[in-house]
C-alpha cells in the first residue's frame, strides 16, 4: 500500500504547480486551468485522508465534500470563461498583461 | 430547514426567474425588482423570530442531524448572537441596495438575473454567518463569491467590469481554495470539520508546523475577501467597475463576510494563547490601513477613492479583531455596522451622480453640489460620518476601538491607527470641498436632482448615521451581546458536544 505521505506530497507538488501558473502565466485560459489544478490539490488531500484515517473504512464527510467542491470548480470555470469570450470579443486578445487600462 | 430568514430568501431565489417571465408575458417590466424587495422584506421580517429564538435558547441554537452517532461528521448550522448580528446587517443593506437598483438599474437589460443575482449574493452571506461547520461555510462562502463575481461582471458591454470581474474572480477563487486547502489540512487532524469538534481537538494538540500551515493559509485566504493589504488589489477595480448598487453590496457587506470568517475561525479554532496570531494580525492590520489611505490620496477617480477609503476601514476592523478583548471586539463590529451604513450611503451618493452626469472623474463633478443639493448634502452626512466627525456614527466605534487599543497598552498601534483617522479626515474634507465650495468647471445643463426612490434610500441611511451618532447606546448593545457571543467559546462548543453527551 502506497504511505499517506506520498499523496500529500504529490497534492502539495499540485497546490505549488497551480499557484506558480497563477503567478507567472499570462493566458486568461490557463489561469482559470490552474485554479482547477489547485482544487484538485486539495480534493486529493481530502480524499487520501478519509481513506488512511481508519484502515478499512471510508469516512464519508471528505466524500461528499470533494463532490460539491468538484461541482464549485466547474461553477467557477464556466462563469470564468463566460467573462474570458466577453474579454476577447472586447480586447482580441487573451493576455492579461495586455488588458492594462486597469493596473493588472 | 434553514431557519425562516434563509429559507425565505431561498424561495425567492428560486420564484424570482419564474416571476420574471411572468412579467416579460404581461408587460410589465418592474415586476422582479419589486418581488426582489419583497423577498428581502419577508426575510427581515422573519429576523426577529429568529432572534427571540435564540434568546430563548440561551443566546444559541444549533440545527443538524438527530442521530447521534452522525454529530461529529454531520453539517450543522449554528446560530448565535453574532451571526444575529451579521444577518441584521447583510439583509437591510441588501433590501437598500435592491431597492435604490430598481431606478438605477432600469436601462439594462437581464434584470431578472440581476435581481436574482442579487438575492443569492445576500443568502450565501447569510448562509456563512449561520455555519456551524467549515464543509456549510465552504459551500455557502463559494454562492456568495461566485454570484458577485458575476454582478461585478454584470454590465458586459464594456470593458472596464470585463476585466475587474476577471481580476475578481481570479483572486477570490484562489482565495477561496487556499481555505479549502487549509480546510484539508485540519481534517486530515482532527478528521471533521465541525467548529466545535475542531476547536476542543486543536486545543489539546500540541503546536505543529501543519497547525500553523494551516493557520496562515486561512488568514491569507479569507484576507483575499476582506481585503488585507497584500492581496486588496482586486478590490478598487471590482467597486469602480461594478454598477453603483453593487459597489455598496461589495463594500458594505461582501469584504464584512470576510471579517467575520476571519472572527469566526481565528477566535473559536485557533485560540490565541496558544497560536499567539494577535501580533501578526495587528501588523497586517496597520500596514493595510497605510496602504489604503496612500492609495486614496492620489485617486482621481470617486469610486476608486471610496474603495481605498474601505481597506482603511477594514484595517481598523481587523486590529479591534486583533486587539480580542471584548470592547475591541465590540468596537470592530460596532464598526462592521457603522462602516456598512456610511459606505452604502456614500456609494449609493456617488451612484446618483452618475446616473445623471454619467462621469465619475473627480475633476468633472467639481461643483456638482450646485445642481444636485440634496444628493451632494446626503453625500456631505457620510463623507463626515466616515471622517470621524464627532456626533456622527463613524467617530463612535473608532473611538471605542482606540480606547481598547490603548487599554490592552498597545500605545504604538493605536498611535498609529489614529495618524490614519487624521489622514482619512484630510480626503473626505477635500471631498466635500471639492463638491460644495468649488466653482463647476463643467457646464451640467439639465442635470437635475437624483430621483425620489433613490433619495429616500439615501435619506434612510444617512438618517441613520446620524441616529447611530446621537443615540448609539442600543447598538451598542447589541454589538457587545455579539461580541460577547463570539468570545464565549464554551458556549458554542456546549451546544454541539454538550448535547451530544
Amino acid at each position: 500500500m502506497i504511505p499517506l505521505t506520498y499523496y500529500l506530497a504529490c497534492s502539495a507538488a499540485l497546490f505549488i504547480i497551480g499557484l506558480y501558473c497563477l503567478i507567472a502565466k499570462r493566458n486568461m485560459v490557463r489561469l482559470l486551468i490552474s485554479l482547477e489544478i489547485m482544487i484538485s490539490a486539495a480534493n486529493i488531500n481530502f480524499i487520501a485522508f478519509s481513506t488512511y484515517a481508519v484502515s478499512g473504512f471510508m469516512h464519508p464527510l471528505a466524500h461528499a465534500l470533494v463532490i460539491l467542491s468538484i461541482a464549485i470548480g466547474g461553477c467557477i470555470l464556466a462563469i470564468g470563461l463566460a467573462i474570458t469570450l466577453h474579454a476577447y470579443k472586447h480586447f482580441k486578445t487573451l493576455d492579461v498583461k495586455k488588458l492594462k487600462r486597469i493596473r493588472w | 430547514m434553514f431557519t425562516f430568514a434563509l429559507d425565505a430568501l431561498f424561495f425567492f431565489i428560486v420564484i424570482t426567474p419564474l416571476v420574471g417571465l411572468l412579467g416579460r408575458k404581461i408587460g410589465f417590466r418592474r415586476f422582479p425588482p419589486i418581488f426582489a424587495t419583497v423577498g428581502f422584506m419577508v426575510s427581515l421580517a422573519f429576523l426577529p423570530l429568529l432572534y427571540n429564538q435564540v434568546l430563548d435558547n440561551g443566546g444559541i441554537i444549533m440545527i443538524t442531524s438527530e442521530l447521534l452517532f452522525m454529530r461529529p461528521i454531520a453539517v450543522c448550522l449554528e446560530i448565535d448572537m453574532l451571526s444575529i448580528f451579521m444577518t441584521a446587517i447583510f439583509l437591510f443593506i441588501g433590501l437598500m441596495t435592491c431597492i435604490y437598483s430598481i431606478r438605477f438599474m432600469e436601462h439594462d437589460t437581464g434584470l431578472v438575473e440581476y435581481y436574482t443575482l442579487l438575492l443569492i449574493t445576500v443568502a450565501g452571506m447569510v448562509g456563512v454567518s449561520f455555519a456551524g461547520d467549515f464543509f456549510t461555510l465552504f459551500i455557502f462562502w463559494e454562492i456568495m463569491c461566485i454570484s458577485s463575481y458575476a454582478l461585478v461582471a454584470f454590465r458586459k458591454g464594456k470593458w472596464e467590469p470585463i476585466e475587474a470581474g476577471f481580476k475578481y474572480l481570479i483572486m477570490g477563487s484562489a482565495g477561496s481554495i487556499t481555505v479549502l486547502y487549509a480546510m484539508s489540512l485540519l481534517y486530515g487532524m482532527t478528521g471533521t470539520l465541525n467548529f466545535a469538534y475542531l476547536s476542543t481537538t486543536l486545543s489539546s494538540t500540541s503546536n505543529n508546523i501543519w497547525l500553523y500551515l494551516a493557520l496562515t493559509l486561512i488568514i491569507v485566504g479569507f484576507g483575499v475577501v476582506a481585503s488585507i493589504a497584500p492581496f486588496h488589489t482586486w478590490l478598487p477595480d471590482a467597486h469602480a467597475a461594478a454598477p453603483s448598487p453593487i459597489s455598496a453590496l461589495l463594500s458594505g457587506i461582501v469584504i464584512k463576510t470576510g471579517a467575520y470568517a476571519l472572527i469566526r475561525c481565528l477566535l473559536l479554532l485557533f485560540i490565541p494563547e496558544q497560536f499567539a496570531w494577535q501580533s501578526v494580525l495587528a501588523i497586517f492590520a496597520i500596514f493595510t490601513m497605510f496602504v489604503g489611505n496612500f492609495m486614496a490620496l492620489l485617486q482621481k477617480d470617486i469610486k476608486r477613492l471610496l474603495a481605498f477609503s474601505s481597506v482603511v476601514n477594514m484595517g481598523y476592523i481587523i486590529f479591534a479583531l486583533s486587539i480580542r478583548t471584548e470592547q475591541g471586539l465590540t468596537g470592530g463590529l460596532f464598526h462592521i455596522m457603522n462602516h456598512a451604513v456610511i459606505k452604502a450611503l456614500l456609494f449609493l451618493c456617488v451612484g446618483s451622480f452618475i446616473y445623471r452626469t454619467e462621469t465619475r472623474n473627480l475633476e468633472k463633478l467639481t461643483g456638482i453640489g450646485r445642481k444636485m443639493p440634496v444628493t451632494t448634502a446626503l453625500f456631505a452626512i457620510g463623507a463626515l460620518a466616515a471622517a470621524g466627525f464627532p456626533g456622527l456614527n463613524g467617530f463612535m466605534s473608532e473611538i471605542m476601538i482606540v480606547i481598547a487599543g490603548i487599554d490592552v497598552g498597545w500605545y504604538i498601534p493605536t498611535a498609529l491607527m489614529l495618524l490614519n483617522i487624521l489622514f482619512s479626515v484630510a480626503y473626505y474634507l477635500l471631498l466635500i470641498h471639492t463638491f460644495i465650495i468649488k466653482k463647476p468647471t463643467m457646464n451640467y445643463e439639465g442635470v437635475k436632482e437624483s430621483p425620489k426612490s433613490m433619495l429616500v434610500i439615501m435619506v434612510i441611511l444617512a438618517t441613520l448615521c446620524v441616529v447611530i451618532g446621537v443615540y448609539p447606546a442600543p447598538f451598542i448593545n447589541f454589538a457587545n451581546a455579539a461580541a460577547k457571543a463570539a468570545l464565549n467559546i464554551q458556549a458554542y462548543i456546549e451546544a454541539v458536544i454538550g448535547a451530544s453527551m
